[in-house]
């Protein structure tokens, strides 16, 4: 054995890892060199200066950090987690989908005018010409003839709305409750007829309003029982579209007022006008409106008694209209929006 | 931690039925050897306290898979000094002056003055010494001449062969020798 080679095995001499072979091999080499003896000392003086050193004590509190790090995290902080981390990449994808989806709606709410408007003049003119062919003759009589005339109506509003495109009729259809007084106003310039054909077609577009009035009174009871009535009464008293309106003044106004509501908002007031002698309190109103300049856009008898008036009052005249009503009657409002619009529709049923 | 065979067991049988004071008790038992091969290897507190978290963390995760054939201790071991090799290599470390923070002191009696001075300075120039090591070989004599494994467990541990944990060992302790020689006898 050289000195390199018992120098190579002085680490597992001191560790007491040699095989018993090597380690004798090992002795019999230091007994003959003194250089070796020596060097192994200094390995072991080496060796022995390492161990001295001291044991690491971990930092106080190490315990409690390592057992907070080791408890579950709860489910919202690995969704926050999940969703934010890591900051710089996740924070500004999600900015900018918030900016998207910000931009689309403001886009679609802008275009939704524009669309509802496209939708209207495509679907007026249409209405007109379509209007006879796809409704049934109106029954003259009793009996079946308010549901045969309910289904024509439905035919003939189906009618108007066929010709729209598909979107444009759902926007139509949504939109009808938002409608205001202007866009109500310029129905009748294009929608009234000229020929026979406007006499079926304008009664039939002006049930359009108390339908829409029933279908929306539908949630609450009282909205309901009023609008059925209102609708109900309608139906009875339009037999077919020569029978004239039984009140002379009325009929010089139901002309150009039964237009106007063809396409009139579903928005309005309506309720019951309770008074002593409904002939005085139905004068007193038509008088009531003269005065404030509001149209009376028909009257209708009552089936139990009284009638169903319906008037177009100005926003600006309705306050006085309403402290009036007071004086001729005991005014109940069944229905009255928190927001009125430009022209408001009353529709009165005056009983005893 | 050779002594300490019959406690790992049992505390290794607690983890894992799933007793809440095990994992506390592990850690309790452990924390220091972990955290001194952690700042041993690293050279920072901070980082040390840091990794040696992880290590429990880990243990505590991976309890399950631990089949039990080498000690828990030998297993702490290993994933402490996986951890700190792998970051000593990834270039992901904070910037310290190596074995500054690493000094204990050396275990001796009370000594006066100048023998307070000339410890001191062999304190510094040993930890220096053993962190100027490679980090192969540091390991390897932080696990045997620190923390007082066996040849075979270093192995396990580092999973080398014995051979190569013999031969660092001593290319270790020769690199020492020579950096220590002034303060040889």
């Amino acid at each position: 054995m050289t000195c390199h080679d018992a120098r190579e095995q002085f680490s597992a001499l001191v560790d007491d890892a040699l095989a018993p072979g090597e380690r004798a091999a090992l002795d019999a080499h230091l007994t003959t060199c003194a250089d070796c003896r020596r060097e192994l000392q200094r390995f072991r003086d080496t060796v022995a200066l390492v161990r001295a050193v001291g044991p690491v004590r971990a930092p106080a509190g190490f315990v409690d950090r390592a057992l907070e790090a080791a408890r579950p995290v709860p489910w919202y902080r690995r969704l926050v987690r999940g969703l934010f981390l890591p900051w710089p990449v996740k924070l500004p994808i999600e900015a900018a989908a918030i900016v998207l989806v910000a931009v689309g709606v403001a886009l679609v709410y802008r275009g939704a005018p524009e669309l509802r408007q496209a939708a209207r003049f495509d679907s007026v003119a249409p209405a007109v010409s379509r209007a006879p062919e796809s409704t049934a003759p109106p029954a003259p009589g009793p009996g079946p003839a308010p549901e045969r005339e309910t289904d024509a109506r439905r035919a003939q509003y189906r009618a108007r709305e066929l010709p729209r495109a598909p979107d444009q009729v759902q926007s139509s259809v949504k939109d009808q409750g938002v409608k205001g007084p202007a866009e109500m106003q310029d129905k009748p310039t294009v929608a009234t007829p000229p020929a026979p054909a406007a006499q079926q077609s304008a009664p039939l577009s002006r049930d359009a309003e108390p339908q829409k009035t029933l279908e929306r009174g539908e949630t609450k009871e009282p909205r309901a029982s009023v609008a059925e009535r209102e609708r109900g009464e309608y139906l009875r008293a339009q037999p077919a579209p020569a029978t004239p309106t039984p009140r002379p003044d009325q009929a010089k106004r139901s002309a150009p007022a039964v237009t106007g509501l063809a396409f009139a908002p579903p928005t309005g007031v309506s309720g019951r006008l309770a008074a002593s002698d409904p002939d005085l309190a139905v004068r007193g109103v038509s008088e009531l409106g003269a005065r404030l300049g509001a149209v009376e856009n028909r009257r209708v008898d009552a089936p139990g008694g009284g009638y169903i008036v319906e008037l177009t009052v100005s926003r600006e005249a309705y306050a006085e209209f309403v402290r009036e009503l007071a004086r001729l009657g005991r005014w109940q409002p069944s229905k009255e929006p928190s927001e009125l619009p430009a022209q408001v529709r009353v529709v009165l049923q005056i009983t005893r | 931690m050779e002594g300490r065979t019959g406690d790992d067991a049992l505390l290794l049988d607690r983890l894992r039925r799933g007793d809440p004071r095990a994992f506390e008790d592990l850690v309790i038992a452990h924390q220091h050897r972990v955290f001194g091969v952690a700042l041993r290897m690293l050279g920072n507190r901070a980082e040390a306290e840091e990794l040696a978290q992880e290590v429990f963390l880990r243990v505590h995760r991976a309890i399950g898979e631990f089949r039990g054939e080498a000690k828990l201790s030998t297993w702490l071991y290993a994933i402490a000094s996986r951890l700190c090799l792998n970051r000593l290599t990834s270039g992901e470390r904070r910037s310290v002056r190596q074995g500054e923070e690493t000094l204990t002191r050396l275990v001796s009696c009370e000594v006066g003055p100048a023998e307070e001075m000339e410890r001191a300075e062999l304190e510094t120039a040993l930890h220096r010494a053993i962190a100027e090591l490679s980090e192969e070989r540091r390991i390897v004599v932080v696990l045997r001449d620190l923390e007082g494994l066996s040849y075979d467990e270093i192995a396990t541990a580092l999973e080398l062969e014995l051979g190569t944990v013999r031969s660092r060992l001593h290319r270790a302790r020769m690199d020492l020798r020579e950096k220590l020689e002034r303060f040889l006898p």
